[in-house]
């Protein structure tokens, strides 16, 4: 029962990183895109599915609150920082990519394209401090409580912040290559070839860093499923790169979807059957099924989401079958 | 400064921010289906370019709400674990449900509504813009589930020190639900029918070429408010009756309070059961707007053969009155939150037990940072709303044809 639901909010989160991510990416990719033109073209590729992108991310935290409320408080509040930083980049992004183009000066655009730039930095680097603070532990104590914030800042979080960063700018042009007119996704397609062997780098980075630690050593539960998800996503972004020399966007854009997928996996399976492991009190440490809900409240979201997701999942399917395929001349302009 | 007050300070700011937005949604989304829908009966011109209008103001505002409300539900698990930790089982099931049933399929409906125009056919966009609305509604109505459970738990019982939900109906038919989100709404639509009148009425003042069309807007958002301003009183005295009823000490003393007291004295030990009286002080002021607004009906009449434009000074006034029922929906609001302390869920759990074990110095960063910064985007956000409104319904971005590109950088408006 507590594996389900924690499996559907794996889900909600990870599709989260992987349709957000595309969104930061290309806010991450605005920073090279000077011309006024261009930039549009590319928020105008993310455009309709903006919105339904993000909302994945409160769809997941209100799965979190509603299904595993005690994990909800000592998560958001035991990694305040990371979160925090992760939140503003969020707000930043919405706000940013919504209202660029209601001023009318380019000069105003431009201000607020930085913007965009500056939140999808700081959305990836705290969503992947968030994954790596939950694989390092924290110093959860036997009151329930996570004292400080300090043990936050460790290189291994830095990295796995700067992997995420990476993997997303890759993801993003793997999607505008998909997206845009044949003509202009020929340079997206060769700037994605390009951020491929360094998102492998930082992911590589973060995975070394990962296995010096010994707060991560000791956190893990299941080492063995750990490295074969490492071995997935390095396949993943290799495969990725073969797709795009290839000019096989469709394909590329699912093997880095699966590489901004897996990360959310390798937490949830390597620290099972523990959601957040402490690192002052082994008997501190919380399970999945502690942080559940208790037995009424999940039959009751039960009856609820079993129903609901078909639904759920076909609008958003809709969204993409109606504005499927490459932008054209035909799709209004809004942001 | 103490952890609990600073995140006291930063629910109250930024929920405060989300609801200035959220009624305009609630209010201008309902006014939208009905000029959307008249549009698409009528092929009236005229209803498609005020829906392009309005419908260009309602996204503008929307941006903030979606920001804000983000915030709102982070907000929980970082400065209010001890919520989630205790009562969470219970207070945790109608926010989830709130995200699955009406966030998720909101947002989904709205970026399909805003990209959809010409290239969806006409009813199934005006499908997505009821979709939009239903969904708003029903956003509100598991929001108002939850905080009337904080107001009044009901259908849980407590067992290891943790409530355990017992009755999912207790939580729908909770007492201090009903006229509460009837208040709500129909605050939502003054707000709506206020906005749409005073925008309308600053055109007309400055002898916009577009009179016709903000003359019908006028028209639709005056009737709209005073028939609201009578529902939000209707249902504001509604809402003595059963508050004072499960909550005794929230609107001054009396023997209820009295025996309420001296029980939580007994079980939870001596201390301050009264509310403070900011409280009471938001609820006066409130009541006084309400009233003052009442008087909206008298500019009904001179809607006839044009007095209220001819007149010129009503439509000064719906201007100048436009802040009064966002100033009263946040001192209701005040009234209601800050009439529940000591307590985060009435008489269950006390507020300094729900705050997080994070220190002072870190709340307070997060409560500068996110004021500035909410606080930042909101009044950029007005700003742009200004200039849009006040540019007119000549060319909006919003269902703009694709093959008319964007005259960007668009000529500045005549008047702005
Ligand atoms: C446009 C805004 C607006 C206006 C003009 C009024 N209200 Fe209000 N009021 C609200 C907007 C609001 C609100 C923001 O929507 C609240 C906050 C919580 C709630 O349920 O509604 C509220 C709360 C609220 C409460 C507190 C309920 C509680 O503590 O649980 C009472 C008793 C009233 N109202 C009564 C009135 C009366 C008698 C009014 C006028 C004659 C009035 N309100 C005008
Ligand atoms: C949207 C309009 C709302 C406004 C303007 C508002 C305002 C406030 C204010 C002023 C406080 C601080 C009270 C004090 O401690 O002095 C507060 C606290 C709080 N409110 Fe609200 N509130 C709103 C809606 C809600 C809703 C819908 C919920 C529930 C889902 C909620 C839950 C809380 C909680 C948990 C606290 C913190 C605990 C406390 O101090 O009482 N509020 N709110
Ligand atoms: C009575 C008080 C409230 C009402 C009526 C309300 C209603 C709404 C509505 C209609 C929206 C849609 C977007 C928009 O308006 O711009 C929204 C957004 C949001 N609200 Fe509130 N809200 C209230 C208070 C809260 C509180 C206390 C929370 C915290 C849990 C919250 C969480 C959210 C979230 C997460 C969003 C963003 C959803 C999206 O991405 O579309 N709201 N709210």
């Amino acid at each position: 029962m507590e594996l389900a639901w924690y499996a559907l909010l794996g889900a909600f989160f990870a599709t989260y990183l992987v349709l957000g991510g595309y969104d930061y990416g290309v806010g991450l990719l605005l920073a090279r895109r000077t011309d006024p033109a261009r930039r549009r073209a590319a928020l105008n590729a993310v455009g309709p599915f903006f919105l339904g992108n993000e909302v994945w991310l409160v769809a997941a935290v209100g799965l979190l609150f509603g299904a595993f409320p005690l994990l909800e408080g000592e998560l958001l509040a035991g990694l305040y920082p990371a979160v925090v930083g992760a939140l503003a980049g969020v707000i930043l992004v919405t706000v940013g990519v919504q209202l660029r183009s209601r001023p009318a000066g380019d000069r105003a655009r431009a201000t607020w394209d930085r913007v965009v730039v500056v939140g999808s930095l700081l959305a990836a680097l705290g969503w992947g401090a968030v994954l790596a603070g939950m694989l390092q532990g924290v110093p959860l104590h036997a009151d329930g409580h996570v004292a400080g914030v300090s043990h936050l800042f460790t290189p291994f979080v830095a990295a796995a912040g700067l992997a995420v960063v990476a993997l997303v700018a890759a993801h993003g042009a793997t999607f505008l290559a998909l997206r845009l007119p044949a003509a202009d996704a020929e340079p997206t397609a060769r700037t994605a070839r390009r951020l491929v062997p360094v998102a492998l780098a930082a992911v590589g980075t973060a995975a070394v860093l990962g296995l010096l630690s010994d707060r991560v050593r000791a956190a893990v539960q299941r080492p063995a499923v750990g490295v074969l998800l490492l071995g997935l996503l390095v396949a993943a972004l290799l495969a990725a790169r073969v797709a795009l020399a290839r000019r096989r966007p469709g394909l590329a854009f699912a093997a880095t979807a699966i590489a901004l997928a897996v990360p959310v996996a390798l937490v949830g399976a390597t620290l099972w059957p523990y959601a957040l492991v402490s690192t002052v009190d082994a008997g501190a440490s919380l399970t999945v099924a502690d942080a559940a809900a208790s037995g009424p409240t999940l039959r009751l979201l039960g009856w609820l989401t079993v129903p609901l997701l078909p639904a759920l999942l076909g609008f958003q399917a809709m969204c993409w079958w109606v504005f499927r395929g490459r932008t054209d001349g035909r799709a209004p302009v809004y942001w | 400064m103490d952890t609990l007050l600073l995140a006291r300070l930063q629910f109250a700011t930024t929920t405060s921010i989300h609801f200035l937005f959220v009624v305009v949604t609630l209010g201008l989304v309902t006014l939208l289906v009905g000029l959307q829908t008249a549009w698409v009966l009528t092929d009236k011109p005229a209803y498609e370019r005020l829906t392009r209008f309005w419908g260009q103001l309602y996204v503008i505002n929307y941006v903030l709400g979606i920001a804000t409300g983000i915030v709102m539900e982070f907000q929980f698990g970082l400065n209010w674990s001890g919520l989630s930790r205790y009562v969470g089982n219970v207070f945790g099931a109608p926010l989830a449900i709130e995200t699955l049933v009406a966030f998720f399929l909101e947002s989904t409906f709205l970026g399909m509504w805003i990209f959809g125009w010409h290239r969806l056919r006409r009813g199934v966009h005006l499908a997505l813009l009821y979709g939009v609305a239903i969904t708003a509604y029903a956003s509100a109505f598991w929001i108002m589930v939850a905080n009337s459970w904080l107001q009044n738990p009901v259908g849980y019982e407590v067992r290891d020190g943790i409530a355990h939900l017992t009755d999912f109906t207790a939580l729908l038919t909770n007492p201090s639900l009903g006229m509460a989100l009837g208040h709500v709404i129909a605050a939502a639509l003054l707000v709506g029918g206020m906005l749409m009148a005073a925008v309308s009425a600053g055109h007309l003042l400055r002898r916009t070429p577009d009179f016709a069309l903000h003359r019908t807007a006028l028209r639709i958002g005056l009737v709209t408010a005073a028939l609201s301003i009578t529902m939000v009183q209707g249902f504001g005295f509604a809402q003595f009756g059963p508050v004072g009823e499960v909550q005794p000490t929230k609107f001054g003393g009396g023997p209820g309070a009295d025996a309420l007291v001296a029980e939580w004295t007994a079980r939870f030990g001596l201390g301050d059961y009264t509310p403070p009286v900011l409280a009471s002080v938001g609820l006066g002021f409130m009541i006084l707007i309400g009233f003052s607004l009442g008087t909206l009906w008298l500019l009904l009449p001179l809607l006839w053969r044009d007095w209220i434009i001819r007149l010129r000074f009503p439509l000064w006034l719906l201007l100048f009155a436009l802040p009064l029922p966002f100033v009263a929906a946040i001192l209701g609001w005040i009234a209601r939150e800050v009439g529940r302390q000591p307590w985060v869920a009435y008489g269950l759990l006390p507020t300094d037990q729900a705050v997080s074990g994070v220190g002072p110095g870190v709340m307070l960063a997060s409560l500068i940072g996110f004021t500035l910064l909410l606080g930042t985007l909101a009044v950029t956000n007005w700003v742009l709303m200004a200039r849009h409104a006040a540019r007119g319904a000549a060319d909006p971005a919003l269902g703009r044809r694709p093959e008319h590109p964007p005259a960007d950088p668009r000529p500045e408006p005549a008047f702005a």
